[in-house]
């Protein structure tokens, strides 16, 4: 059988066979229990490295238990055997995708902890997770690592995204792995969001009393539309959210499950197949040129796993070491009567929130779902290979993203601004219909603007990638504005403040 | 009818009944439509409320208003996104993304869709004052002391 699976395979897919087929003897009596399909690396690329050696020696045999420490054991196999020197490159992956594997992993150690003595009830939980901070022991701890270990997680994902996006590595037979990874991005926000409600104080009370209003959104459009009461799509999101129309036990009990059970099951089944995808689509992305595919493979063992032990110690080092001084944050208990002045969700979200106090519908729903459809698309739109494993394609690139960059500023900047020094249409016109604060507002304005400008660099370039390039710079970088808005200059009933 | 044509049919039409009945059950969620809390709330005796002032009531989410003609209810659920809105000189703001009502409830800035509900008030029969809260007024409609 593996014989007959060594011959039929096209050339180059079990690189260990294939030569061992062809030169019988080379590999020696060990060959056939160490040959099962399933333990070979992708490595389309390997060239057989047994050289001259003869089946006994010993280079020969350290090699073999090299790959044989990768494909032996159960937690290690993930890996394959070899690996493509630049895919070891630090600047290339800077390990983001090997950090959040690690985080997640904290995230599960410390959440089971806290679920020891957390009650998931609205007249207990608020008490429990006090004691979690003042009683239990180590749980101040636990819990501040569990924050961080979150916080560092929205934030590593992203980074990750950009990672994936400005080295092109989602074309190249690795489109199903890109949209994978943005679902995986969207789970996570989903997992920190529905965490967030679990303590049961004012700040989680209120963040997802907006969270869940912004699911209600639709009906802005749907009331518009006068169709609310045949298709009242806003309601039933709400009601599939919290169970009801306002946040109490029902959404305390959904939260907690999504929580512990649904999202960590989604994201730990998402992982696995996100890894996989990354062996059968030939390991790590790197540039196409002649120089790096003549690179010769390296043994995983034990280069990988001490490349993976520093960025674990890394990791767990600096959660340890900040979780002693940055303490999450525990206010009063919630008071669905009085909002907290101003109701901020957690700052990852207030880009967000900065585009709901434009518009809830515009601002909750339809521009991210529009960003989202736009993310999912990328490696459908642009095919153009060349530009796998090149940061920002190369310098053509690296002018439209810093010229997309600037053009976002400016347009976000212009109109924050004028919102602020000179009101906008509400106050120009006041009884306005209510159309126009939903379709002209900075972000919708905003979205079409740069769907406009990715539309213009792609006729002038000629090329998808330049033009997603632009969109989805112009979008970050207005993302990360907003956010900074959000963060850093909205007080009290979300008036600007200069630098609070 | 071979075994497996008959097997395939069944299972076929059967499969299609269920989805057809889990669709209706689930569309039907999307015609529930707006209700309000719907329920009425028994807020208090006349006395209660002092006149010309905005009463807050925490459990319902209301504001009852008392002026020497009668009294009114006003929702103090913000239209936007939830939030509690606070009294002002003038009507009401919302703390959490700064929509501004008038007196009469209407959005006078910021990111609210609608005008803030109003409801019917009447009187039960051991004189408490009910407000009815799956009955929407309008701004001037007030329960008439007598």
């Amino acid at each position: 059988m593996e014989e007959r699976s060594s011959n039929n395979t096209p050339p180059g897919n079990h690189p260990r066979q294939q030569p061992g087929s062809q030169q019988p003897g080379n590999e020696g009596p060990v060959k056939s229990p160490r040959q099962q399909p399933g333990s070979q690396g992708p490595g389309k690329t390997v060239r057989q490295q047994s050289g001259g050696d003869g089946p006994g020696a010993p280079a020969d045999q350290y090699r073999r238990e090299r790959i044989r420490r990768v494909t032996q054991n159960f937690f290690l196999h993930i890996h394959s055997t070899r690996v493509h020197p630049h895919a070891l490159n630090p600047t290339y992956t800077f390990g983001l995708g090997v950090m959040l594997g690690f985080l997640f992993l904290v995230m599960i150690i410390t959440g089971v902890l806290l679920m020891l003595h957390y009650t998931p009830s609205v007249d207990a939980a608020y008490n429990s997770v006090k004691d979690i901070v003042h009683v239990v022991p180590g749980g101040r701890i636990i819990r501040n690592i569990h924050r961080l270990a979150s916080n560092f997680m929205v934030l590593i994902v992203f980074l990750h995204l950009l990672r994936t996006f400005y080295t092109g590595s989602y074309s190249g037979g690795r489109q199903l792995n890109w949209v994978i990874g943005v679902v995986m991005f969207v789970v996570v926000l989903l997992m920190s969001f529905s965490g967030y409600l679990l303590p049961w104080d004012q700040l989680s009370y209120w963040a997802v009393t907006i969270g869940s209003n912004i699911a209600a959104s639709a009906r802005e459009l749907t009331d518009l539309l006068g169709i609310t009461r045949f298709a009242d799509i806003g309601g039933f999101l709400q009601r599939l959210l919290i169970g009801g129309e306002t946040v109490g036990q029902e959404a305390l009990t959904r939260f907690f499950m999504l929580h512990v059970i649904f999202l960590p099951m989604t994201l730990l089944v998402l992982t696995g197949v996100h890894f996989w995808r990354i062996r059968k689509d030939g390991g790590l992305s790197r540039p196409k040129d002649e120089a790096t595919e003549k690179q010769e493979k390296l043994y995983s063992w034990p280069l990988v796993m001490w490349a993976e032990l520093a960025i674990l110690a890394g990791v767990l080092a600096v959660l340890v070491l900040l979780a002693f001084f940055v303490e999450a944050p525990l206010l009063e208990q919630a008071n669905p009567s009085h909002p907290e002045n101003p109701a901020k969700s957690p700052w990852y979200f207030l880009g967000i929130q900065e585009l709901v106090s434009y518009s809830a519908f515009a601002g909750g729903l339809l521009v991210p779902v529009l960003f989202l459809y736009f993310l999912f698309s990328i490696p459908y739109k642009d095919r153009e290979e060349q530009y796998i494993g090149q940061w920002f394609s190369g310098s053509k690139g690296l002018k439209v993203t810093w010229k997309a960059a600037f053009m976002s500023l400016l347009v976000v900047v212009l109109q924050v601004f004028i919102m602020v020094r000179f009101g906008w249409l509400r106050d120009w016109f006041p009884g306005i219909s209510q159309w126009f604060v939903l379709l002209f507002n900075p972000a919708t304005i905003s979205v079409l603007v740069f769907a406009l400008y990715a539309v213009r660099v792609g006729r002038k370039s000629g090329s998808a990638r330049m033009s997603a390039m632009a969109l989805f710079t112009a979008a970050v970088v207005a993302l990360i504005l907003f956010t900074v808005i959000g963060i850093w200059f909205r007080g009290a009933n979300w008036e600007f403040i200069a630098g609070g | 009818m071979q075994r497996r044509n008959f097997i395939r049919k069944v299972s076929v039409t059967l499969a299609s009944v269920a989805g057809a009945l889990a669709g209706i059950s689930f569309l039907k969620q999307f015609t529930h439509g707006r209700t309000g809390s719907g329920r009425k709330a028994r807020v208090g005796r006349i006395a209660d409320f002092p006149v010309d002032t905005y009463t807050f009531l925490e459990e319902q989410k209301i504001f009852v208003y008392r002026d020497h003609e009668g009294v009114r209810a006003v929702s103090a659920v913000c239209t936007h996104l939830g939030c509690i809105v606070l009294r002002t000189t003038d009507g009401f703001e919302c703390p959490c993304h700064g929509s501004c009502y008038s007196e009469t409830g209407d959005v006078r800035s910021g990111p609210a869709p609608t005008a803030l509900q109003w409801y019917r008030v009447e009187k039960a029969p051991d004189g408490v004052i009910v407000v009815d809260m799956s009955e929407t007024a309008s701004a001037e409609e007030k329960f008439y002391l007598t």
